[in-house]
């Protein structure tokens, strides 16, 4: 165990990954600006659903400019080397606050990248072909020890596995949904459009994803089949990303399994740039290796071992819930549950005086966003937490004791509809709790 | 190499085994290849069903144009129960097109140059100088109807309020607009509104025809931009709003205990006897459009239903088709308008229950059609407020 803390790499892998994620970052970022999301997602909307125990994130109005803008110069400089204890710490902050200022807008591959950055945080991945390295001499190295790189490739691997792991349902496997509903959505797609006409098409393709989550992390870490699989994992990005609007996470998947292909290939793609710019031979050749000192390699060993357990355990936490998964989603995010369920719903909310008895139907288009109440209406947390903010706004606008009740309405991977939330429970004053929602009615199959 | 072989062949075995498993059912998919052909199906949804929808109605606007000018240049007892006739015809054929809110029609905001009700007669409220009410309009002489604050005065419900309820029974109707100091102004008005339902109606029908129908067809994804999804967006959002809430929820309180119930807000308040033929008429043309009954011959094509039939949506635990439970509930809302008093108005003030009863029934189909159905095709629903304003 000593012996493999103690072995070294090339600083190449990490340097390349580094750089990549860095631009893929900053360009996400250029993108989801120059579209309005900002103003769409973080400016225009009345209300927000913070995640439980970060209530004190809250949204900064137009000043999320100024946040976006610190993100994207931290990206920019995360992604030459700059500044890199620093930028990695804002990178990862920013982005991460940005994340959480509103539920409605959380998808894997946003929390992927924000565990990312804060494990690199911790990482060398400024040692070689970046200006910290080329401003000080003493950082310079061409060897990092062997763990670092391979905690990012253990990263990546666990989002693969877990993303697997999660289609052993019988939706997936046994119905093919939701790929059934999607599939023949694009049948009007050319050249393959109508493979989707084909009953078998999204067995084939959900199994197919199924076994390509599964093995692909293996495939990739062992030398011989490393090439096959990485043409399998573009042909399956770049097929996901035609099929689906699922924006930069097929590109972020296709730059970052980069990291599992061998030295050589990072330090021949390095030198290129290296020649390209002019950079000295010295600067691609350097033999120094970087180690962290003893103590510091024993602090953060021991946060990643914590970081790493966490990520085990955070997927199955949804054990200890009672109901199935999908249809209560408690203990749904965070764990790679990546395009599992095609879930519609509807949710109209009486609030009712307890003391005068008038009541009104709410207009949720008065409070929420299009994207807001599509999201609220499917996900019980975020139910409670807009019926809370029904709550206060009635007790302000002269309901001396507002009761809030939803008829709510959901369909699950093509299933007829059916009730989700008990109407007969007053939801002002449930509260929000990691414990289970008696009030989520059940689900039986 | 060896390795990656050997995997590569398992996992191709793996696929043809499922392949051939399920070839069998290849067969019946191919038998309907048509039913999820978008193609086919907004061909035939424009050539069979909008298309001689909109002719339909032109030929009642033109008639009931034209028996509104002999009104006009001539108002008699006479004229006046022939434009009446004319206009309760235009009105009910109205219900017929209203729910295709796509194209042209979505561009032009259609409805609310025809149908926004409660119509309002004397507004008290003031924007940029004007108030827009229909005696206002008919004072000044020269309102705006492309107003949005002139929407509730014009179209189908102010000239229910003209023709019907501008006077305590036909004798005092007709005085207004022979013996009375403005009558002349008001039957300028007149003219006003049904030029205008003319010249909206007419742009939309002839942008149709000139191009848009192509355009129509031929976008065949389900993005928010596309056709199946403006036209099912559209659809489902006249069940929502304006049949469900507007028809039927609205005027029976089922929005708001403030007051309980408002029964002068029900379609065609003042002809008194019309609004639950036109509640039937516009819940019958869902229906028919749903199920894709031509306009021409009356034979069912390709429509929702052969779509969610070819797509098979159907609930995963019984196996039974959406499309048949959508059918079975609008069945039940049929059968249970039926049973309304031809008046609305008195249904409410008398047997709110019944109406409370065709509320829930609608609210029921309601989230079939934007949940279940929505969700089966794919569509994204692009608008998400269920108001009833």
């Amino acid at each position: 165990m000593k012996t493999y803390f103690e072995r070294t790499v090339s600083a190449a892998p990490l340097a390349v990954f580094r750089i990549g994620l860095g631009f893929m970052l900053l360009f996400g970022l250029i993108r989801f600006w120059s579209k309005g999301w900002i103003e769409d997602l973080y400016i225009n909307p009345k209300y927000y659903f913070p995640f439980y125990g970060f209530e004190f994130i809250v949204p900064l109005g137009n000043y999320t400019y100024l946040l976006f803008a610190v993100c994207g110069l931290s990206a920019l400089f995360f992604a030459l080397g700059l500044f890199y204890r620093l930028t990695s710490i804002s990178l990862f902050l920013s982005f991460t606050y940005i994340e959480l200022i509103d539920k409605s807008t959380y998808l894997n591959h946003y929390y992927f990248i924000s565990m990312i950055c804060l494990l690199m945080i911790f990482l060398p991945a400024h040692a070689f072909f970046s200006i910290d390295a080329k401003i000080n001499k003493n950082l310079h190295s061409g060897y990092v020890p062997g763990w670092t790189l391979d905690s990012i490739k253990l990263f990546v691997s666990m989002l693969y596995f877990f993303a697997a792991i999660a289609k052993i349902n019988s939706d997936w496997l046994l119905h093919a949904q939701p790929l059934k509903i999607w599939l023949i959505a694009r049948n009007d797609m050319p050249l393959i459009g109508f493979l989707f006409n084909y009953k078998w098409t999204p067995y084939l393709f959900s199994w197919f994803g199924f076994l390509y989550d599964l093995t692909i992390p293996f495939l990739l870490w062992n030398k011989k089949t490393r090439l096959s699989a990485y043409a399998a994992v573009i042909v399956f990005h770049l097929l996901t990303s035609l099929l689906f609007p699922i924006g930069m996470f097929p590109y972020i998947m296709i730059v970052t399994t980069l990291i599992f292909f061998s030295e050589d290939f990072h330090l021949k793609l390095l030198s290129r740039f290296n020649k390209l710019f002019k950079g000295s031979e010295e600067f691609i050749s350097t033999t120094n290796k970087c180690s962290f000192k003893q103590l510091n390699q024993k602090v953060i060993i021991g946060v990643f071992a914590l970081f790493f357990f966490v990520q085990i355990v955070l997927p199955f936490r949804y054990l200890l819930y009672p109901g199935k998964l999908f249809w209560t989603e408690e203990g749904f995010r965070f764990s790679w549950r990546v395009m599992l369920i095609e879930k519609s719903g509807y949710a109209e909310f009486k609030v009712i005086d307890a003391i005068s008895g008038k009541w009104v139907i709410v207009n949720n288009h008065e409070f929420l966003t299009k994207l807001q109440e599509k999201m609220m209406a499917t996900q019980p947390d975020m139910i409670l937490q807009y019926a809370h903010i029904l709550r206060n706004h009635y007790e302000k606008n002269g309901f001396e004791k507002p009761q809030v009740f939803v008829d709510s309405y959901v369909t699950l991977n093509g299933r007829l509809g059916r009730v989700l939330v008990d109407p007969n429970i007053d939801l002002a004053s449930e509260v929000e709790s990691f414990n289970h929602k008696s009030w989520i009615l059940s689900y039986n199959d | 190499m060896k390795n990656t072989n050997l995997l590569t062949a398992k996992i191709l075995l793996l696929f043809v085994i499922i392949f051939f498993s399920c070839s069998k059912d290849k067969d019946n998919t191919d038998n309907n290849v048509d039913g999820f052909d978008r193609s086919t199906m907004l061909t035939f949804i424009a050539d069979d069903i909008i298309l001689p929808s909109y002719a339909g109605f032109k030929i009642k606007l033109d008639a009931m144009t034209e028996k509104s000018n002999d009104f006009t240049t001539n108002p008699t007892s006479g004229t006046l129960s022939a434009f009446r006739q004319a206009w309760v015809e235009a009105y009910t054929e109205w219900q017929k097109v209203e729910l295709f809110d796509v194209g042209p029609a979505e561009r032009h905001t259609l409805r609310n140059f025809f149908n926004i009700y409660p119509t309002t007669i004397h507004s008290t409220t003031t924007i940029n100088g004007t108030n827009n009410g229909i005696i206002e309009n008919i004072a000044s002489g020269n309102a705006n109807l492309n107003l949005p604050s002139n929407y509730t005065a014009q179209g189908f419900p102010a000239l229910d309020y003209l023709l019907n309820g501008i006077g305590e029974g036909d004798d005092a109707i007709l005085a207004e607009y022979t013996t009375s100091t403005d009558a002349n102004a008001k039957l300028a008005y007149v003219n006003k509104i049904v030029d205008q339902m003319n010249s909206k109606f007419n742009q939309t029908y002839n942008e149709w025809t000139a191009g848009y129908r192509d355009q129509f067809v031929s976008k065949t994804s389900l993005d928010i931009y596309s056709s199946t999804s403006l036209l099912i967006n559209g659809f489902v959002l006249n069940y929502e709003r304006y049949i469900r809430s507007g028809k039927i929820g609205i005027p029976s309180g089922a929005m708001s205990s403030n007051p309980t119930a408002y029964p002068s807000d029900v379609e065609a308040f003042y002809k008194k006897d019309l609004s639950r033929t036109l509640a039937i008429t516009a819940h019958q043309a869902s229906v028919d459009f749903f199920n894709g009954k031509s306009v021409k011959t009356g034979v069912e094509g390709n429509s929702i239903k052969t779509y969610l039939d070819a797509i098979e949506a159907k609930d995963l635990k019984s196996g039974k088709p959406l499309a048949d439970t959508l059918n079975g509930q609008f069945k039940a809302i049929a059968t249970a308008m039926n049973g309304l008093n031809p008046d609305l108005e008195t249904e409410v003030r008398t047997n709110n229950q019944a109406m409370i009863a065709v509320y829930s029934k609608l609210q029921t189909a309601t989230r079939m059609l934007k949940v279940d159905m929505t969700s089966a095709m794919s569509i994204t629903i692009t608008y998400t407020d269920n108001d009833g304003d």
